[in-house]
Parts: structure tokens; sequence; C-alpha cells
């Protein structure tokens, strides 16, 4: 059987985070990581404008930092407490050609994870994956140096009224979905299952993986490429050049 | 706002979720600068800068804007919104200036 790297990470900060995964990218070793985000931060998506997205000033109130992804799609919170993040990174022939079928084949392994939690989940298209009709997890991928790279959130809990004191969700948005606040379309393992710790977390995931992809994960480590890529990729993350280009 | 200058804006919300955005700037009935924004997704995203930059000095019509940016589309993948949501997003924002 196939076997893909497993990297257990922790929380670090959103520019150490990007970084890390642009690094795991470049390189295009068949990866799935965990990691937390501390300080909790915003992500934005490739195209969106930060100060669109972004209640910048709130941000700085609570000490929440703001990054740009290398991926499209929306704004999501990571809160430090409450969620766990997940990457997937592998060369573009192990996955579908086609993006959305890849995002679908990543996203019902993820649902199918969550299912040993006891939750009744499934993948929403186009990067949503869904437990009673509502988000509980929101993923973006890229595809560069002919590798894939997907990254997204698991709700283990949820501040509502923090992430959307922090997001400026579009009125737009959500004009037709018949309901006044968004809040009521998000969901968390805690609200599912109740409580839930990152390591069962973490564990439902990889069996959901490897069940979906046929493979083995082993725990390891970065190598030495990977990590001599950190620190300048870092820089780029931090820097209001591209935090601010759109 | 005078005739042929100013800042304008567009918000397209598509079916299924997605917004496209748009703002620009014109000048003497041309686009001068413009810049989309939104949670779609386009690959490669380095791209959407170049249909920027092609954008520029276009007059502000729906047809000058279409044939500029259509062959633009088949160099890359959009995934959560359509070219023709993208045009009509700045269709959107210069039909505030046309009114003015």
């Amino acid at each position: 059987m196939e076997k893909w790297r497993l990297l257990i990470h922790g929380a670090r900060d959103a520019f150490t985070n990007m970084a890390i995964d642009e690094a795991l990218l470049i390189s295009g070793k068949p990866t799935i990581r965990f990691y937390k985000w501390k300080p909790s931060a915003i992500s934005i998506g490739y195209f969106q404008g930060i100060e669109e997205e972004v209640n910048l000033a709130e941000c700085k109130k609570h000490g929440v930092d703001v990054v740009r992804r290398i991926s499209g799609g929306g704004a999501v919170f990571h809160d430090e407490k409450g969620e766990i993040t997940y990457s997937l990174i592998a060369p573009e022939e192990m996955l579908p050609e086609n993006v959305l079928e890849s995002c679908d084949k990543i996203c019902s392994s993820i649902a199918h994870g969550l299912g040993y939690l006891g939750v009744n989940a499934k993948f929403a298209p186009l990067n949503d994956i869904v437990a009673g009709g509502k988000k509980i997890s929101g993923s973006a991928q890229t595809r560069r140096y002919g590798n894939v790279l997907q990254h997204g959130t698991i709700l283990l809990d949820l501040n509502a009224e923090l992430m959307f004191s922090l997001l400026n969700v579009s009125a737009k948005k959500i004009e037709d979905k018949g309901i006044d606040k968004a809040s009521k379309r998000v969901t968390c393992l805690r609200e599912e299952v109740g409580e839930v710790t990152e390591e069962k977390l973490i564990k439902a995931l990889v069996r959901g993986f490897e069940d979906g992809f046929g493979m083995k994960l082993a725990e390891g480590r970065m190598d030495g490429t990977e990590t001599s890529r950190i620190d300048k990729l870092r820089e780029k993350y931090e820097s209001r050049e591209w935090n601010f280009k759109r | 706002m005078k005739a042929g200058n100013g800042i304008l804006k567009g918000e397209l919300k598509v079916k299924g979720g997605k917004l496209v955005k748009c703002s620009l700037s014109v000048k003497n009935g041309a686009i001068e600068h413009i810049k989309f924004t939104g949670d779609f997704f386009m690959y490669p995203e380095e791209k959407i800068e170049e249909l920027e930059k092609m954008l520029e000095g276009v007059e502000c019509t729906e047809e000058d804007i279409k044939e500029r940016i259509a062959p633009f589309f088949d160099s890359v993948e959009l995934m959560g919104a359509s070219m023709e949501d993208f045009i009509a997003v700045v269709s959107m924002a210069i039909a505030a200036l046309n009114k003015s």
C-alpha cells in the first residue's frame, strides 16, 4: 500500500503556517499535515480584498493576525481554541485532474473521517463539508509546480460572535439564504457530537484519508530542503505588499 | 461624478454562493485601473493580474470589454464563477457611469 507522510505540527503563527504549506507544495511529497494557529488568525483567499473582508481594527483589538493565502476561496477564522487545519499535498497525477473532482475526493475523505466521530457529514460543492445542512469545514485548493495543495479548516468549537465581528460578511453573500444571520449556517463538532479532543479528531481524519485514498500515513518530519525554504516564504506572508495587494 | 471620470464598483453574487466584485477607476471614458476581488477560484491565480492589466485603457462599453477579455479566459480555469460573471460585474460598474 502506498505510504504518505503525516505531519502533526501543533500551533504556529499565521505567516509560518502559510510558509510551511507553500514549502510543502514546492516539494510535492505526498503529505497530510495537521496544524493550529497561534495567535488566532484570519486567512483570506488569494483574490479577496483584505479591507473588504476583514475588520482590521477588531482583529488588532483581539490580537488576531491576518494573512493572504496562495489559494482562492473565502476568508476563514482560525480560532486558536476552536479548529484544526489540515493540508494535503501531492503531485497532480496522484489526484483527479479536474479540480472539483479532486476537491470532492479530499473532502469526502474528511467527511468519512468525521463519520468515525459520529458526525454525518458530506462534501458540499464547491469547497465545503456540511453536517446537518450546516458548514463544518471549508477548503481551498491551489496547483503549482506540478503539485496540488488543498488546505482547510475543521471546526471543533465555534465562537460565532467573535468570528463575525472579525469578518465583514457581505450582505450580498447571504441575501438569498433566507436567514438573517450567517452564523446560523455554520456548525462545529461540539454542537454535533459534543466535546472532541484534537487528538481524537486527528485520529479520525487520518483514518478518513487512509480509507479515502487507499494509503497508509506514517508520521514524519519536513526534510532539510523544505525547512530551508520556510524563512524566505514567511517573509512574503508577513509582508504588507503581499497581504494588502488586494 | 464628472462624466467619464470616477471610481466605480460592481458586485455580483454568483449562483452557488461565490462573490465576484470589481473596483475600477475611469479616465476620459476608458478604464484606468481595475481590480477584481472575491472568493472564487482561478487557476493559475496570478493570471488575474494579467487580466487587470489587459483591461487598462479599454473603452467603458460592454462590447469593448467583452472583446478584450474573452481570449484571456481560454488560459485559465475558473471555479465558482464564469467569464460571463466577470463581464457582468464590469458592466454593472460602468452602468453607473453611463447613467451619470
